[in-house]
C-alpha cells in the first residue's frame, strides 16, 4: 500500500468514524443515563434521514434539515419517554423489548409514508466538490463530516462538563436515585435525556444520507454499528464513545479492503478481543450490577 | 402449516394418501351446505367442474418480498401482475384468476415456509415470482416433488437452470422455467463483446455475495475468451454503506477499464462515491451489469452516471411496438415508468396464458403442462421471447446501453445489439 494509498484510506476511515461517534453519542447518553439499550435508535436515525430528505424536497435546503431532523426526533422523543418507558423503569429486558416494538413500527411507517424505493440526497452546495489532497484529490463533504464530528464532540464535552444540565447527567449517571432523593426531577431529566439521544441519531441520519443514501434495512445496519462502537468504547461515557469510533472506523475501512473476503467478521473480532482483554470497553466504567 | 406439510410426508412415506385435513373438511362441508340454501348463486363454470379443469378459478401463489430490502422490487411485479390481470378482465383461457400473494420478507425460512403453504394448504395451480436466488435454490426440491408448476420471475443463479454435479446448489427441474435471466446472459456476453472489441484489460467490482461473484466470474469467462484479462478485484459486502474505501482502491490501480455488478442502494452508492473521488477525471470508465443503471438508480445518481456503458435484456427506452404498448399501458395504470422487475413478472404471466390457452386451460396434467411452456413463443417487451426447451431459461437479446443526458433525462440509450443469447446449460 502506498502512502498516498493509505492516507487516503485513513481519511476514508476518520470520516466513517466521525459519523459513528454522531451515531453513537446517543445510544451511549441514553444508556449511560438511563441503563436502557435503545433498540430503536436505528429507527430515529432512519427516521432523521428521511425528515431531512423530505425538507430538502419542499426548501432546498440541507442546512435546514440538518436543524429540522433532530429538532423533530427530540420532540419524538420527548414524547416516546414518558408515553412508554417510563412505564417500564427499573425492567430493563421488557425496556429493550419495547424499543424493538418502538422501531418496527417506525420503519414500517416510513415505508408506508416515504415508500421502500432507493433515495439518496444530493450533496449540500458548496459541500458537493472536491480539494486536492496529498495523492490526489478528496471529496469536501467527507472533510467536513470529519470536522462536524470533532465539532460535535467538543461541544458535548462542554456541555458535559462546565453547564447545569452536563452536571445533572453526570449526576444521573452515577446514580439517579440518589439525585432523586435531592430533589431533582428525575422524570424530566430522564425524558431530556432520551429526547437528545433520539436529536443525535436523527442528526447522524442528516449527515450520512448524502454518503450512505437511504433505503429499508439502513436503520439495522445503523444499530449495529453503533452497538459495536459503544461496546468497543464502553457503554454510558462520552470517551467512551469517542475511542470506539475512532478505532471502529478505521479498523472497518482498512479491514474491508485488505481482508475482503473477511470484511464484516473483522469489526466483530476487534469486539471479540476487546471483550476478552477489558469487558468493560477501551474506556467503560466499571458498573455494580444494581 | 407446519403440522400439515409433516403430517403429509407422513403418510407418504407410509404408503398411503392423506385424505382430507379438518380446514379442507370444514370448508367442503359449508360450501356444500352454502350451495343447498342457494342453489341460484352458483356460477355455471364452477359447478361440478373437476380441480384445475377449464372454467374454474386458476391459482397463481406469488412469493415475493413486500418488507426488507427487495421490497420495491416485490412492489414492483405485484403492479405488473395487476396490470396483466386488468388488461385481459382477469382471465386466462377463460379461467378467472385468482392471486394469492405471500411476503417472503427476503428471510429463506420464511419462503420455503410459505411455498409449502401455497402447495399444501392453498394448492395453487402455478407459483411464480421469487426475488433471492438462494431463496429459489431452497424452494427447488419442495416445488419438483409437488411437480409445482413455477415461473421464477427474477432470481437469476445460474444453476436453476442447469444440469449441476449432485444438484448442488440447485438444478434444473422439468417444472421450474425462468422468465427473467441467468448471471451469464447478462455479464458473459458483454464481457466476449468487448474486449472483442479491443478492451483487453479489466478490473472487476462486484457486491461479495453468491449473484456478484457469479456475474463477475461470468464476466472474466467472456473477457478471456478473447484473450482479455483481469488485473483485480474489489468485492464489499452487500448492502455495503460506504464505497468510499473500494472506489479509493480502484482509484490507486493502473487499469482504467472498471465491470462492477451492484444494484439498488449498493449502485447509488457506488456511482455518488465514483464521481466524488474523481475517477470520470482521472480516465476511468464505468462498465457493469444492468441493475447498475436501471431507473431506481438514474432517477437518484441522473447525470452522475452518464457514460456508464451496462448490458441488459431490456431498457424502458426499447424501440418496439410492444415495449411502447407496456411502457404506455403501465404508465396509464400507475403514476410510474415500469422497470425490468415489472417486465420479468410480467412476460411471466404472457408465457402462463399462452401455454394455458393451447392446454384449453387444463392444468392437471403438470407434464403436459411442462410441455406446452416450453413451446411458449410471443413478441414480447425486450423482444422474441421463448423458453430454450433444454433449460427453460429464456433465449433473449442482449442490449449494450450508454446512460446518457438529454433535455434533463437520464436514460439508458441502446448502442448495440448481441442476438439470442442462450445460457449454456445443459
Amino acid at each position: 500500500m502506498s502512502p498516498e494509498l493509505l492516507f487516503q484510506q485513513a481519511l476514508n476511515g476518520l470520516s466513517f468514524g466521525a459519523l459513528l461517534f454522531i451515531l453513537a453519542a446517543g445510544l451511549s447518553l441514553v444508556f449511560g443515563m438511563m441503563d436502557v439499550v435503545n433498540l430503536a435508535h436505528g429507527a430515529f436515525y432512519m427516521l432523521g434521514a428521511y425528515v431531512a430528505l423530505s425538507v430538502v424536497q419542499l426548501t432546498g435546503s440541507f442546512w435546514l434539515a440538518l436543524v429540522a431532523a433532530p429538532i423533530a426526533l427530540g420532540a419524538l422523543g420527548l414524547l416516546l419517554e414518558p408515553l412508554l418507558l417510563r412505564r417500564l423503569r427499573g425492567r430493563h429486558l421488557d425496556q429493550v423489548l419495547l424499543t424493538i416494538g418502538v422501531s418496527l413500527v417506525i420503519v414500517d411507517q416510513i415505508g408506508l409514508l416515504w415508500g421502500r424505493e432507493v433515495r439518496s440526497l444530493p450533496f449540500p452546495p458548496g459541500l458537493d466538490g472536491s480539494v486536492a489532497l496529498i495523492g490526489g484529490v478528496y471529496p469536501v463533504y467527507r472533510l467536513f463530516v470529519i470536522a462536524f464530528g470533532i465539532a460535535l464532540a467538543a461541544a458535548i464535552a462542554v456541555i458535559y462538563r462546565r453547564t447545569k444540565l452536563g452536571m445533572l447527567i453526570r449526576a444521573g449517571v452515577e446514580d439517579a436515585e440518589m439525585l432523586g432523593a435531592l430533589g431533582v426531577n428525575t422524570d424530566r431529566l430522564f425524558a431530556i435525556t432520551f429526547a437528545v439521544g433520539a436529536a443525535l441519531a436523527g442528526l447522524a441520519g442528516v449527515i450520512a444520507a448524502p454518503v450512505f443514501g437511504l433505503q429499508p434495512g439502513m436503520d439495522v445496519d445503523a444499530l449495529l454499528y453503533s452497538l459495536v462502537v459503544v461496546v468497543v468504547g464502553g457503554l454510558g461515557t462520552l470517551g467512551g464513545a469517542v475511542a470506539g469510533s475512532v478505532l471502529v472506523g478505521p479498523v472497518d475501512t482498512f479491514g474491508k479492503v485488505l481482508f475482503q473476503e473477511f470484511a464484516l467478521a473483522v469489526i466483530f473480532a476487534i469486539v471479540a478481543l476487546v471483550l476478552l482483554f477489558k469487558p468493560t470497553g477501551l474506556l467503560g466504567r466499571i458498573r455494580i450490577a444494581r | 402449516m407446519g403440522g400439515f406439510s409433516k403430517k403429509n410426508d407422513l403418510a407418504a412415506k407410509r404408503g398411503y394418501t392423506y385424505r382430507l385435513t379438518r380446514r379442507q373438511f370444514l370448508v367442503a362441508s359449508s360450501a356444500a351446505a352454502l350451495a343447498a340454501c342457494a342453489p341460484a348463486a352458483v356460477t355455471p363454470g364452477a359447478s361440478g367442474s373437476p380441480s384445475a379443469a377449464p372454467g374454474k378459478e386458476l391459482k397463481i401463489g406469488q412469493l415475493l418480498p413486500f418488507t426488507g430490502v427487495y421490497a420495491e422490487l416485490g412492489n414492483s411485479m405485484r403492479r405488473a401482475s395487476e396490470l396483466y390481470f386488468k388488461l385481459n378482465d382477469g382471465r386466462m383461457a377463460n379461467r378467472p384468476i385468482k392471486f394469492i400473494y405471500e411476503d417472503d420478507a427476503n428471510v429463506t425460512a420464511t419462503g420455503v415456509a410459505k411455498t409449502q403453504k401455497f402447495i399444501d394448504q392453498d394448492q395453487v395451480d402455478v407459483m411464480m415470482g421469487v426475488v433471492p436466488t438462494p431463496l429459489a435454490y431452497a424452494i427447488r426440491p419442495a416445488v419438483h416433488a409437488a411437480k409445482m408448476i413455477f415461473i421464477d420471475t427474477n432470481a437469476g443463479g445460474n444453476a436453476l437452470t442447469r444440469d449441476t454435479a449432485d444438484c448442488k446448489p440447485a438444478c434444473k427441474s422439468p417444472y421450474i422455467f425462468r422468465s427473467s435471466f441467468s448471471s451469464y446472459q447478462i455479464s458473459y456476453p458483454i464481457g466476449d463483446y468487448l474486449s472483442a472489441k479491443g478492451t483487453k484489460d479489466w478490473f472487476l467490482a462486484y457486491a461479495n455475495y453468491g449473484f456478484g461473484t457469479e456475474s463477475a466470474a461470468d464476466f472474466t469467462t467472456g473477457v478471456k475468451k478473447n484473450g482479455g484479462s483481469v488485473t483485480g478485484n474489489v468485492a464489499p459486502p452487500l448492502a455495503n454503506a460506504d464505497f468510499a474505501p473500494f472506489v479509493t482502491q480502484i482509484k490507486n490501480q493502473p487499469t482504467k477499464n472498471v465491470y462492477s455488478f451492484f444494484s439498488g442502494a449498493d449502485a447509488v452508492g457506488f456511482i455518488k462515491t465514483w464521481n466524488q473521488l474523481g475517477l470520470p477525471a482521472a480516465g476511468y470508465k464505468m462498465y457493469g451489469a444492468g441493475f447498475l443503471t436501471e431507473q431506481d438508480v438514474l432517477k437518484e445518481v441522473k447525470d452522475l452516471a452518464n457514460g456508464a456503458v451496462t448490458s441488459l435484456f431490456w431498457a424502458v427506452e426499447l424501440d418496439n411496438a410492444e415495449n411502447k404498448k407496456f411502457v404506455a399501458d403501465f404508465q396509464k395504470q400507475y403514476p410510474l415508468l415500469p422497470d425490468v422487475f415489472a417486465v420479468q413478472q410480467y412476460d411471466g404471466m404472457r408465457a402462463l396464458d399462452e401455454a394455458l390457452k393451447s392446454l384449453g386451460g387444463d392444468t392437471t396434467d403438470k407434464d403436459k403442462f411442462s410441455k406446452a411452456l416450453e413451446d411458449v413463443a410471443f413478441k414480447s417487451p425486450r423482444g422474441d421471447f421463448a423458453f430454450d426447451k433444454t433449460t427453460h431459461n429464456p433465449i433473449q437479446d442482449i442490449y449494450l446501453r450508454e446512460v446518457k443526458t438529454t433535455g434533463g433525462q437520464t436514460v439508458n440509450t441502446i448502442l448495440d445489439k448481441i442476438a439470442k443469447v442462450t445460457d449454456p446449460g445443459k
